[in-house]
């Protein structure tokens, strides 16, 4: 008895600690913001700021365009969503139903264009969208992003398409449905909840780009995402580290949020085309 | 019922020119814009074109940007720097990911918080976490500097990002603090599909910890550890954000991985030819790393 009181205290000991010195960068990130700058340049460090300057969120906001970026982010974001879930939702469920010519190379294919570099697809890109104009213009992201994220939906779809019975779609065609009918009345709302992490997902892909923002919006700064903002602060002459770090939590809230709906469904998320 | 046996899912053979005309929006699109920009790559590497401009004419056809990468002691040196971080950020991000994922995987009060948390990371964009640690290293008043001194580390305040090796550590810090949460979350899926019944029986034949460890439960993660391998390695391989924000491939090109340098020569000094051929040369290290993945997969984990 007395062995497993110990075992079970070494257990707690060993997960706080762990997880304090985790999550300990996200901390000093809160503190930092919070902190007075003249304060960050004192040691020994305090660990928490004697007057935390909770005003610092609406004075980063007043003082950056820090909403402009944080509208841009989310436009491409759901921009590049909503195009690529049309897309993803009827090819994946094609792929999971279907046994269609191809379709098994194309889903090889796909599962390939997960594993590409953003810095080799972004050349070519850029020499097409300035043929079309499309450099320093928000569409230039989401297709550079659709790019990103139709991999990633097409797979995680199929798989959720593939955990949902067939006889679904049996019972509806026997009441009269037609195949296209069955799908979107008794599967899609079926599958609400797989379609909704899917999209927080690569909503997610998307809000974390910067490798294309910073090629295609470098120069048009009234369209510059959240990220592109954040190094264009970090850049600056004197690094002022506490409004930095204030912009970052406000950019860093909403992968958070998501992240704290979606861990359930994460797993399935990030194993998504892992397997065949 | 005749339009349950026109298309009828149930059964194997069902090609329909619906499943075709679902299909179409998706293949329309990849080939547009990632089918035809890989075309366009392939060929502007066989090209001396210095800016991108496709409404041009197409230069003569030439090996020259290949013939100049392979002489370049650069592009040696960053295949060295991509290898020594793939290998050790693989490496950290296993240890890691692999112990918290043990360590949590206990049943204990406070265990859900405990996952939340151990994976929290995950859920910081990759420039975000730059920030957080270029502070934290910061020469002059960063904390990293201010704690080497107090435990008796080093004497002198280091300037991480001005000498190649620190810069090169600090690079592999941020990469694997952002990348064992991947790790941990997938070994976490894995620890669970294992039936408790192996363990029952172990215990029963007097297995020791360590011994179900090595004999049950790692045996069982092999198939996920595979696969979290490769897709780790392939983060690494690829990644730009961080290196990008954090050294910008400095100090020295002491962190100019091959992204790094495809990104460099293509958009620092417009030599969009023989930054394709780089570029190429990566293309064809992702899928072959990825097509070995996907023969190596087990059928369904």
């Amino acid at each position: 008895m007395k062995r497993k009181t110990t075992r079970h205290a070494l257990l707690y000991a060993g997960v706080v600690l762990t997880c304090a010195i985790l999550v300990f960068p996200i901390y000093w990130l809160v503190v930092t913001a919070l902190s007075e700058p003249s304060l960050l340049r004192q040691l020994p460090p305090s660990f928490w700021p004697s007057e935390p300057r909770w005003g610092v969120f609406g004075q980063i906001m007043a003082e950056k365009p820090i909403l402009l970026w944080l509208g841009n982010s989310a436009l491409a974001a759901i921009g590049a969503v909503s195009l690529s879930m049309v897309v993803s939702v009827l090819a994946g469920y094609s792929l999971s139903r279907f046994r269609v010519r191809g379709g098994q190379s194309l889903g090889l294919f796909i599962l390939t264009a997960k594993m590409l570099p953003a810095t080799l697809l972004v050349i070519p890109l850029f020499g097409i969208f300035r043929n079309l104009e499309l450099i320093g213009s928000l569409w230039s992201i989401i297709l550079a992003h659709a790019t990103l994220i139709i991999p990633f939906t097409t797979w995680m779809l199929k798989g959720y398409f593939d955990t949902i019975p067939r006889e679904l779609e049996h019972a509806a065609m026997v009441d009269g449905c037609s195949p296209l009918g069955a799908m979107v009345r008794v599967i899609l709302p079926v599958s609400a909840p797989g379609l909704a992490a899917t999209a927080l997902y690569g909503f997610v892909l998307s809000w974390s780009d910067y490798a294309y923002a910073r090629t295609f919006l470098t120069n048009a700064q009234g369209n510059w995402t959240a990220n592109l903002g954040i190094t264009t602060m970090k850049g600056e002459y004197i690094s002022n580290w506490s409004d930095i770090s204030a912009a970052s939590i406000l950019v860093a809230l909403p992968i958070l949020a998501i992240y704290l709906v979606l861990e359930r469904y994460l797993v399935g998320g990030l194993t998504a085309g892992a397997e065949k | 019922m005749p339009r349950s046996a026109f298309l009828d899912l149930a059964r194997p053979s069902r090609r329909h020119w619906l499943g075709y005309l679902l299909l179409a929006p998706a293949v329309l699109l990849i080939a547009l814009i990632i089918v035809y920009p890989l075309f366009v790559s392939v060929d502007l590497s066989f090209q001396n074109v210095n800016i991108a401009r496709l409404d041009q004419p197409r230069r003569p056809f030439t090996t020259a940007n290949y013939e100049r990468l392979f002489a370049s002691e650069d592009f040696w040196n960053a295949c060295w720097v991509t290898f020594k971080l793939v290998t050790i950020v693989s490496f950290f991000c296993f240890l890691l990911g692999l112990g918290t994922a043990l360590l949590v995987n206990n049943r204990f009060k406070g265990q859900a918080l405990a996952r939340l948390l151990v994976a929290l990371p995950w859920a910081i964009p990759e420039v975000i976490a730059v920030v957080i640690f270029a502070w934290l290293f910061d020469s002059s008043f960063g904390l990293m500097n201010w704690l080497f001194i107090k435990v008796g580390l080093v004497d002198q305040t280091i300037n991480w990002f001005s000498s190649p090796d620190a810069a090169f550590a600090v690079v592999c810090t941020v990469m694997v603090w952002k990348g064992y949460p991947f790790v941990s979350i997938m070994m976490l899926a894995g620890l669970q599909s294992i039936p408790e019944d192996f363990y029952n029986a172990a215990k029963v034949d007097g297995a020791r910890a360590w011994q179900r460890l090595i004999h049950i439960t790692i045996p069982s993660l092999m198939p996920v550890i595979g696969v979290t391998l490769v897709l780790v390695m392939l983060w690494v391989f690829r990644d730009f954000s961080i290196i990008y924000v954090l050294t910008g491939g400095g100090p020295l090109k002491a962190t100019q991985s091959l992204s790094i340098m495809t990104y460099e020569q293509a958009f620092g000094f417009f030599k969009m030819g023989y930054a394709s051929a780089i570029g190429v040369i990566t293309l064809i290290v992702c899928v072959i790393a990825s097509r070995l993945m996907i023969a190596r997969a087990p059928d369904n984990i």
